[in-house]
């Protein structure tokens, strides 16, 4: 991460790691951008007292630990099994000499998505599961067109997911042509996908959702998916290939509920053939070449209720026609030359908006006006826009908020007091250099809050006293450079705290560490450029479930962390210096 | 120890153990066996015969029940599980819902 740069772009729900123990996570290097989501991932908790552990599981952890020791399992019930196989695959002990011993025992769901050195070795055992074979996730794998061959006789196979996985091409394709049972098929990120290697999807009927993200060659291969009329949802974000022919088979698409097709080529014109979609509730079209004109079709969807249209070019010009759009509940205008103009025109769309997002746009105090009253209103982007202290007056009454970016605004912290009656916000961006103490002094009553980024506010020591109100915060970002040692140690009692960022706090020493070495609930913690040292390392030995950790600019080598993992950390998956 | 307050568990090979109620009860199935209503010739007789359960396995399996409520009464030792009965005890504890 390095820099002190924090501006953070909002992320698709669909976007955060949702998975126990997410691998995917430390692959995106970053965790700052699900800090800034919803949702948390679920993380599987070490037993906590009194949970006591069932024979079944102690039997499980035990294969776990000696696993070399089991030569097959298919004497065990597939329920079992497939508990061993899962225990294995998540503590990374699974081999493909280990994996031998699975051969034939009936398992239903493989997912090795990202997981370590699977390739075609691994096929056999892994096709051995024959018919009862359901669902295997083979992202970020080295499996060939050769590999996927031995998938031909899982019959059964409902869902298939071939993220990332650079050595598949059309072939391969050709070798699942026959699984007509599939419902989900994954091919993110595939760069030999021809729109000819498509055609081999016309024959996969049962089709509910296909994700084609990031394949530059399919360009006039949709053709072939027209007859898959059960899909319901298609992703082709990102095929900058795409363009407005292709939206033209889309149109016998009648089941389809979400579409995705951002940063692609598609103009006003291609938006047309989307007329018929009478079920489309999700319409992503972030970075499309699209204007206000679009709107007239959009209006001939009843059940649209998600629309992104981010990064479009959509201006004031055309914008009263959003009135025709009465469904919907999340809009997306971020990075759109827009004015306050725009919002009073949103105003018949306002009365049952959910989510807003206005991020960069033009936006200031006069047009908030239009958002007052709305209480359905759940979350309110308004980043990087002239929005300031009088704009956040007419916010005051939204009382169902639960999620408000104001970093980058020029909001100061005397508006920050029309704030506090909005109890029920959870997540609060207050990233800008003009907030201090006596803007967080005003928030005491917000004590719902979960998430609060005050990245490049200026909080000193003083201003940590009225942190200890917000007991349930699982994030926080402080990274002006004003904490010292004894700030920090107001941040001990934040026992739920999950997500920790003090970097850039040059004075912080290892003291610190010491301070919030109870906050043993951490996941990710950043104290870069701060004055932390290798002996400061030994405060974090009862941060068991930490997976990522910062301390770049500090005097820390990537030895002395390595050594904390092996002996202190186990789940520790993502540090720096690396 | 009252004779309603224990009950007896009968391996395949016909290995008798007596032990607590409330340790066996561990299990969800024998819970289940001997709290539900009807006339289970278990509840009655206060004895529960496993013909698929060796006694080596039976053993292991009571050694669990009082290890769990020494647990949750607070003494969190570790419980010790043989390599070589892993497998069968498995078995065992899927079926004993334990």
């Amino acid at each position: 991460m390095g820099g002190a740069c924090s501006r953070k772009p909002e992320r698709d729900y669909e976007d955060s790691p949702c998975r126990g123990l997410s691998r995917r996570f430390c692959k995106s290097g970053s965790l700052k951008w699900w800090t800034s989501s919803f949702a948390y991932p679920s993380v599987d908790f070490h037993l906590r007292k009194g949970d006591c552990p069932s024979l079944l599981e102690l039997c499980i952890k035990k294969i776990n630990e000696d696993i070399d020791r089991y030569n097959t399992f298919s004497m065990l019930p597939r329920d079992i099994s497939q508990q061993i196989f899962n225990k294995l695959v998540c503590s990374q002990r699974l081999t493909s000499v280990s994996l031998e011993a699975f051969r034939d025992c009936a398992l239903q769901d493989l997912d090795l998505g990202e997981y370590a050195g699977v390739n075609d070795s691994w096929m056999d055992v892994i096709s051995s599961q024959g018919s009862s074979l359901l669902s295997v996730d083979l992202s970020g794998s080295e499996v060939t067109d050769f590999g996927l061959s031995y998938l031909k006789y899982c019959e059964n196979l409902l869902s298939l997911n071939l993220n990332y996985c650079d050595q598949i091409s059309d072939h391969g394709l050709e070798c699942i042509s026959g699984l007509s049972n599939l419902t989900s098929l994954s091919l993110r990120r595939n760069d030999s996908i021809s729109a000819q290697g498509m055609s081999i999807l016309s024959g996969l009927v049962n089709l509910v959702k296909l994700d084609l993200e990031r394949c530059p060659g399919i360009h006039g291969g949709l053709v072939h998916i027209q007859g898959l009329t059960k899909l319901q949802s298609l992703n082709i974000k990102w095929c900058n290939c795409i363009t407005d022919s292709d939206m033209k088979p889309l149109s016998e698409l009648v089941c389809l509920e979400s579409l995705e097709i951002s940063c692609s080529k598609v103009t006003n014109f291609g938006i047309s053939f989307l007329k018929g979609l009478q079920k489309l509730s999700l319409l992503n079209l972030e970075g499309c070449l699209v204007t206000a004109a679009c709107l007239d079709s959009l209006a001939d969807l009843p059940l649209l209720s998600n629309l992104n249209l981010n990064r479009c070019n959509i201006t004031d010009d055309g914008c009263e026609k959003f009135s025709r759009l009465e469904n919907l509940k999340v809009l997306n205008l971020g990075f759109n030359d827009i004015t306050d103009a725009c919002l009073a025109h949103l105003k018949a769309v306002l009365t049952k908006l959910e989510s807003l997002n206005l991020d960069s746009c033009r936006i200031g105090d006069e047009g908030l006006i239009n958002l007052a009253g709305h209480r359905q209103l759940k979350c309110l982007v308004l980043s990087d826009t002239e929005v300031g202290d009088t704009g956040l007056h007419h916010l005051s009454g939204l009382s169902g908020l639960e999620k408000i970016n104001l970093s980058f605004t020029v909001v100061s912290d005397s508006g920050l007091r029309k704030l506090c009656g909005l109890t029920s916000l959870k997540s609060l961006n207050l990233d800008a250099h003009q907030i201090t103490d006596a803007g967080l002094a005003a928030l005491t009553s917000l004590t719902g809050l979960t998430d609060l980024d005050l990245f490049g506010a200026r909080i000193t020591d003083y201003g940590t006293n009225y942190l200890r109100k917000f007991k349930n915060l699982r994030s926080l970002e402080i990274c002006g450079g004003g904490l010292t040692d004894a700030g920090v140690k107001n941040i001990r009692a934040l026992s739920c705290l999950m997500c920790l960022n003090l970097s850039q706090n040059c004075n912080l020493t290892d003291k610190s560490l010491e301070s919030i070495s109870g906050l043993t609930r951490l996941i990710s913690l950043n104290v870069s450029n701060s004055r932390i040292t290798n002996s400061g390392l030994q405060h974090l030995r009862t941060l068991k479930n930490l997976r990522s950790l910062t301390l770049e600019s500090c005097k820390v080598t990537a030895y002395d962390i390595k050594k904390l993992r092996s002996t202190h950390l186990p789940n520790l998956v993502s540090f720096r210096p690396e | 120890m009252r004779k309603e307050d224990t009950v007896k568990l009968i391996s395949a090979e016909g290995f008798e153990f007596v032990v607590d109620k409330e340790a066996a009860m561990v299990s969800q199935t024998i819970h289940n066996m001997l709290t539900s209503p009807g006339s289970f010739a278990e509840r009655q007789h206060g004895e529960v015969t496993f013909p698929e359960i060796s006694t080596t396995i039976l053993e292991k399996i009571c050694q669990y029940f009082y290890w769990h409520l020494q647990f949750a009464s607070g003494k969190e030792t570790e419980f010790p599980i043989e390599p070589e009965l892993t497998l069968e005890l498995m078995m065992a504890a899927n079926y004993l819902h334990t």
